[in-house]
């Protein structure tokens, strides 16, 4: 249902929510935990939908195990841009180059995305990435931020997203909220529906039937790392170099980090004015 | 409490690194000196006629360094032309202020110097009060823009702006101090040292209000909410420590606070040894803000 303050929320000059309203679509996922067995089908179908490259993500499944032995579950969590209905990253990106479509979905315009990446800082739900500068297929963009785009391709021909046909255990759900008959107002009228971070009014898309904690809060995240975890993280970090990224590894010392940290962005300069200088000869010269 | 583990989850980056960090310094140190270098042309405080130039020139040239920064930073740089496209213009985005103000400012602060250089003191004064007016809103601008990322615990306080508003002011007295001792040795025009002592004393009045507001944001973070919480425990206090605890509030703060108030303030070294603590400490509040904001989030 409609909430009677949300009716009145603008949003800046963006489209203003659509949840609830009559007439207007509001598509949205449901995501029911209790059938996801991890088999992360899910992030394969989305990296082979949009020839996601390498170490980015639109989706992924997280994991972690609670319990003392011998009463313990493991437990999944498939993640993606929430389509939030008051996106932040709309409201901060100062080309407008990230909008949101009047249905819901929330969407980036290569073209017109400079790469300065104000929407990743602004997502709270890290569902942003910078393309890499190196692509397999030449013509697809690269060094602009990409998200999820709720395959609005497929939606628009009556399919269902790539990561929900995907899904083994049925547990992607998803259809216009809007709508009484579909699957997911349905699900919603007789489940409990929960969402990430609901205190920052974001309003997302995405819920989840049958969260666990551990797994939805922030902090928590941090704090119970698994140790691998933790290794492989920091490693990941030690070895990423160049784009600016502002990575620190935790226990080693900072300063001499941040220092590294502006060489690297320093190294990136020739191969960036090689872009420039090359896009100035195909605009003059071809 | 039953236990739990965090097994796997993918990998983020911090997304705005050292060269957002170094870039904030650089535009704080230029705002601060060209708050000074206004003192006297649009404030009528003749004494800091002598060194308005000196301090203008100081914002210029440090201001330079900014869109170097600023456009290689960028996935695409050559799309900064974007920025300033009014059909790419985007009002909710506090980097669109952003940029406009330093497109205006830069371009402010040349025209001030250019009015201070042949003495012309209605257009210096008109000038140089359209650029303090955008002196302040850039400043302020750098604070807000971290500001409004509701995801980020550390960042998400309306002390934001304030924050970056004072460090700038003190750095760039901070700078400038060291930029007029360099003069003093180099060229035949000298600078009074009582001048820069009096510099000293705004910088340290400087010092207590950032204090101050670091205090309320230190209660904050201690007892906020649960991110705000282990980010003070994590980021502050843990993986960030240095830039926040030894390189802001003790090098950057405290010991420049203590050289003020004490007999050492009577010294030259004392003095220039205070400007360059406060520069650099300033520098560490840039460093734990912009890449200590993220970094909880990074695991999320
Ligand atoms: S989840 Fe992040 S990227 Fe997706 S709409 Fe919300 S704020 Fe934007
Ligand atoms: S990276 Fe692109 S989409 Fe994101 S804020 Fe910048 S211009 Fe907008």
């Amino acid at each position: 249902m409609q909430d009677k303050h949300e009716a009145h929320r603008s949003y800046g000059l963006q489209t203003a929510g659509s949840r609830g309203i009559a007439g207007t679509k509001r598509y949205a996922m449901v995501i029911d935990l209790r059938k996801c067995i991890g088999c992360r089908s899910c992030m394969v179908a989305c990296k082979a939908e949009f020839g996601i490259p390498l170490g980015v993500w639109r989706t992924w499944v997280k994991e972690g195990d609670k319990g003392s032995y011998p009463n313990t579950r493991r437990i999944f969590m498939p993640r993606l841009c929430n389509h939030c209905d008051y996106p932040v990253c709309v409201r901060n990106c100062p080309t407008q180059a990230t909008f949101k479509h009047k249905d819901g979905f929330v969407l980036q315009r290569y073209n017109r995305c400079i790469g300065c990446r104000t929407c990743m800082v602004a997502c709270p739900y890290n569902a942003r990435h910078l393309i890499p500068a190196k692509r397999t297929d030449k013509n697809l963009p690269t060094m602009v931020v990409d998200k999820c785009t709720f395959c609005i391709h497929r939606v628009k021909k009556g399919l269902v997203p790539s990561c929900v046909q995907a899904c083994v255990g049925g547990a992607r759900i998803f259809g216009d909220m809007n709508d009484p008959n579909s699957e997911v107002s349905k699900l919603a009228s007789k489940e409990t529906l929960t969402v990430l971070k609901p205190e920052l009014g974001t309003s997302p898309s995405v819920s989840y039937i049958g969260g666990d904690w551990e797994l939805m809060d922030e902090p928590h995240s941090y704090t119970n790392r698994s140790t691998q975890l933790k290794d492989e993280f920091n490693d990941f970090k030690r070895n990423h170099k160049g784009d600016a990224f502002g990575d620190i590894v935790e226990g080693e010392p900072t300063m001499p980090q941040v220092i590294a940290n502006m060489n690297g962005f320093l190294h990136t300069i020739p191969h960036k004015a090689k872009g420039v200088f090359d896009s100035f000869v195909n605009f003059f010269f071809k | 409490m039953e236990e739990s583990v965090i097994t796997y989850n993918v990998f983020h980056h911090v997304a705005w690194g050292t060269s957002i960090s170094v870039y904030f310094w650089l535009v704080g140190v230029s705002t601060g000196s060209f708050i000074i270098s206004s003192l006297g042309w649009v404030f009528g405080i003749e004494r800091y006629k002598s060194i308005a130039l000196t301090a203008s020139i100081t914002a210029v040239v440090i201001l330079l360094l900014v869109p170097s920064l600023l456009i290689w930073d960028l996935g695409q740089p050559l799309r900064f032309l974007y920025l300033l496209l009014p059909s790419y213009w985007h009002a909710t985005g506090p980097m669109s202020w952003g940029s406009t103000f330093i497109f205006f400012y830069s371009i402010a602060i040349i025209v001030y110097s250019y009015f201070v250089i042949v003495n012309n003191p209605f257009w210096a004064k008109m000038i140089g009060i359209i650029s303090v007016v955008l002196a302040i809103l850039l400043e302020l601008y750098t604070g807000v823009v971290m500001q409004l990322n509701p995801g980020r615990f550390l960042n998400n306080t309306a002390l934001t702006p304030f924050l970056f508003l004072t460090g700038a002011f003190i750095s760039g007295i901070g700078v400038l101090i060291l930029v007029l001792w360099i003069q003093n040795m180099l060229v035949a025009i000298k600078v009074e040292w009582t001048l820069i002592e009096e510099m000293a004393k705004y910088m340290m009045f400087g010092l207590v209000f950032d204090l101050f507001l670091l205090f309320l944001d230190f209660m904050q973070t201690l007892y906020g909410d649960h991110g705000q919480v282990i980010g003070h425990e994590v980021v502050l206090m843990g993986v960030f420590r240095f830039p926040y605890l030894w390189l802001e509030i003790i090098i950057g703060l405290l010991i420049p606070f203590f050289i003020l108030v004490s007999p050492l303030k009577k010294f030259k070294a004392g003095i220039l040894l205070a400007a360059l603590l406060v520069a650099v400490g300033v520098y560490g509040m840039r460093v734990w803000w912009v890449m200590g904001g993220q970094y909880l989030q990074t695991f999320y």
